[in-house]
């Protein structure tokens, strides 16, 4: 346990000390300062725009954060040679999994609640020049950030999951974009293949695709943004289900990560 | 030394440049044209959590296309509008994000005085009611469009209905009732008010729906004594006067908006009045 904490303080602090990291957030705060101005494109709907862009931008910023986090995490220590040094002291590879991952979590969370709080200030701006016919439920907006924050912390653990097979940044930096991507269409696709249009698909293909679906994360389902934009009631139901869904899923990644990791051949 | 001087040289050369060159970009000649979006059930699994955004852009791509046609037109350029494609985009932008208002206002602006396209515009409208339930500005233009460019009235009184439900707003109330009469159908109509009516929390607004509907009674009352007319006598009546005559209207019923009842070419009940004020003279 002990182990365990001082990777997470050590990967914590060395996220927060990183330049590349800062300059994104940088980037990120001058996005929100440009969302005002973006928004009054809008003819009808400056308000919902501004939660739109708030939430895009949000989303954004932590798939990149996410990705090179998730990515770089491990294959760093190995090419600086720390890995080594630090599985030769008494820590387990799980605690050391467990670390990383947990200060790649907490800086994720803490990153979404940071710009969420920003865009909370540029959202209150913007609605108070331009207020639309609907109100701003912030309690939608927040569960939106934070579900959006749940996402990528599940994004994390699949790129931790691909860190610890790899020795290389590409491969889990590549892999992880295209189970994001390919987790964010699968919904669609699904819906697609049964309705009407999907019966005249073969039968295999569409338990091929039917199988991939049930397979790689859904990111789909974390996706609150219409309930945050146009305050709709986020479905308890559906907070439910996502909540349990990302617990079960996140640990059985985890799970996997951890056994390949043990099972690794490290010079 | 020589590093010093060819990095000066190339800041001389950009401030030497740069004013003409951003003066080139403001006035080169740019294509007009709305461009390709791919088709929603595409980009819906292509683009992932961010669908509402790419619904705005597509949007505004096609806000900023028109309004270089108009631009362009003010400078007595004119180019023919892509209107198909403009609407295909639209319809694109409302199945990405079926709650994007700026869609639906835009159709209903550009796609029915310019385009006399009202029947589509109401399509689209229809398929925004189902989302924007709390929205009262959809089934009013769709209730404009049936009646002011479909000359519709039965389904503009439904639409009015709709918006003056949602709104509450007395003005779209009678509309409704409005195009109930056009339509030949008072007693919804009637009903309706009378609903509105027992609803209204403001004692004028209450005022504005009795008056409103004591006249399409008043009315309704005379097209019923038509009805009969024609069932004993086999042909309408010209004037009010002759159901007076033979006894089936007991006394001429009052016009509260001051206008005097009379009968059109087609025996249906008109007052010259046109149910509003000021107006009895016309």
């Amino acid at each position: 346990m002990n182990n365990f904490r001082v990777i997470f303080e050590v990967t914590l602090k060395s996220l927060i000390r990183d330049r590349l990291l800062q300059v994104l957030l940088a980037c990120a705060l001058f996005i929100f300062l440009v969302v005002p101005a973006l928004s009054l494109f809008s003819m009808r709907q400056v308000q919902e725009l501004s939660v739109t862009l708030s939430l895009s931008a949000i989303s954004i910023i932590l798939l990149v954060l996410t990705v090179i986090l998730g990515s770089s995490s491990i294959w760093r220590d190995i090419e600086r040679r720390y890995l080594a040094s630090v599985l030769g002291l008494p820590v387990s590879r799980t605690s050391y999994i467990m670390g990383k991952f947990f200060g790649i979590v907490t800086f994720i969370m803490v990153g979404s609640i940071l710009l969420g709080l920003v865009a909370t200030v540029v959202i209150a701006l913007v609605s108070s020049q331009y207020p639309s016919d609907i109100p701003v439920r912030w309690l939608y907006i927040w569960a939106a950030i934070l579900m959006d924050g749940f996402k990528y912390v599940l994004v994390a653990a699949v790129a931790l999951l691909f860190s610890a097979v790899s020795t290389s940044f590409y491969l889990p930096f590549i892999a992880t974009l295209v189970v994001y991507f390919c987790g964010s269409a699968s919904q669609g696709v699904y819906e697609y293949i049964t309705s009407d249009y999907g019966k005249t698909m073969s039968a295999m293909t569409r338990n091929l695709i039917s199988s991939i679906y049930y397979l790689i994360p859904n990111f789909a389902a974390f996706d609150f943004k219409v309930q945050a934009v146009y305050p709709l009631a986020v479905p308890f139901q559906g907070l439910l289900f996502t909540g349990v869904y990302f617990l079960i899923y996140t640990g059985m990644v985890l799970m996997i990560a951890v056994w390949v990791f043990n099972r690794r051949e490290l010079a | 030394m020589i590093c010093r001087l060819l990095f000066i040289a190339f800041v001389v050369g950009y401030c030497a440049c740069i004013v003409p060159f951003a003066s080139y970009l403001k006035n080169r000649p740019v294509a007009v044209k709305l461009g390709y979006v791919p088709s929603a059930e595409v980009l819906k699994v292509a683009v992932g959590d961010q669908k509402l955004l790419v619904s705005q852009v597509a949007v505004v791509k096609v806000l900023v296309y028109f309004g270089t046609l108009v631009e362009n037109f003010n400078k007595k350029i004119i180019l023919p509008p892509e209107y198909l494609n403009m609407y295909k985009t639209l319809q694109t932008a409302v199945k990405l994000d079926p709650y994007n208002n700026d869609a639906y206002y835009f159709a209903q602006a550009a796609f029915t005085w310019e385009v006399g396209r009202a029947e589509e515009v109401n399509l689209m409208l229809d398929y925004g009611m189902k989302y924007r339930s709390w929205d009262y500005m959809l089934p009013f233009f769709a209730g404009f469009n049936a009646a002011y460019f479909l000359k519709q009235y039965e389904p503009a009184s439904r639409y009015m209905h709709k918006a003056a439900e949602i709104s509450g707003n007395p003005l779209l109330a009678n509309l409704a009732a409005r195009y109930y009469y056009e339509s030949n159908k008072s007693e919804p109509g009637i009903q309706f008010l009378e609903m509105m009516e027992k609803g209204a929390r403001d004692e004028k607004t209450r005022d504005l729906y009795r008056l409103r509907r004591t006249a399409l009674q008043a009315a309704q009352h005379i097209q019923t004594a038509v009805s009969q007319f024609k069932e004993r006598n086999g042909r309408l009546p010209g004037r009010i006067d002759e159901l007076l005559g033979q006894g089936i209207l007991k006394k001429m019923p009052i016009d509260p908006y001051g206008g005097q009842f009379y009968l059109d070419n087609s025996g249906t009940v008109r007052t010259t009045s046109k149910f509003a004020f000021g107006e009895h003279n016309q």
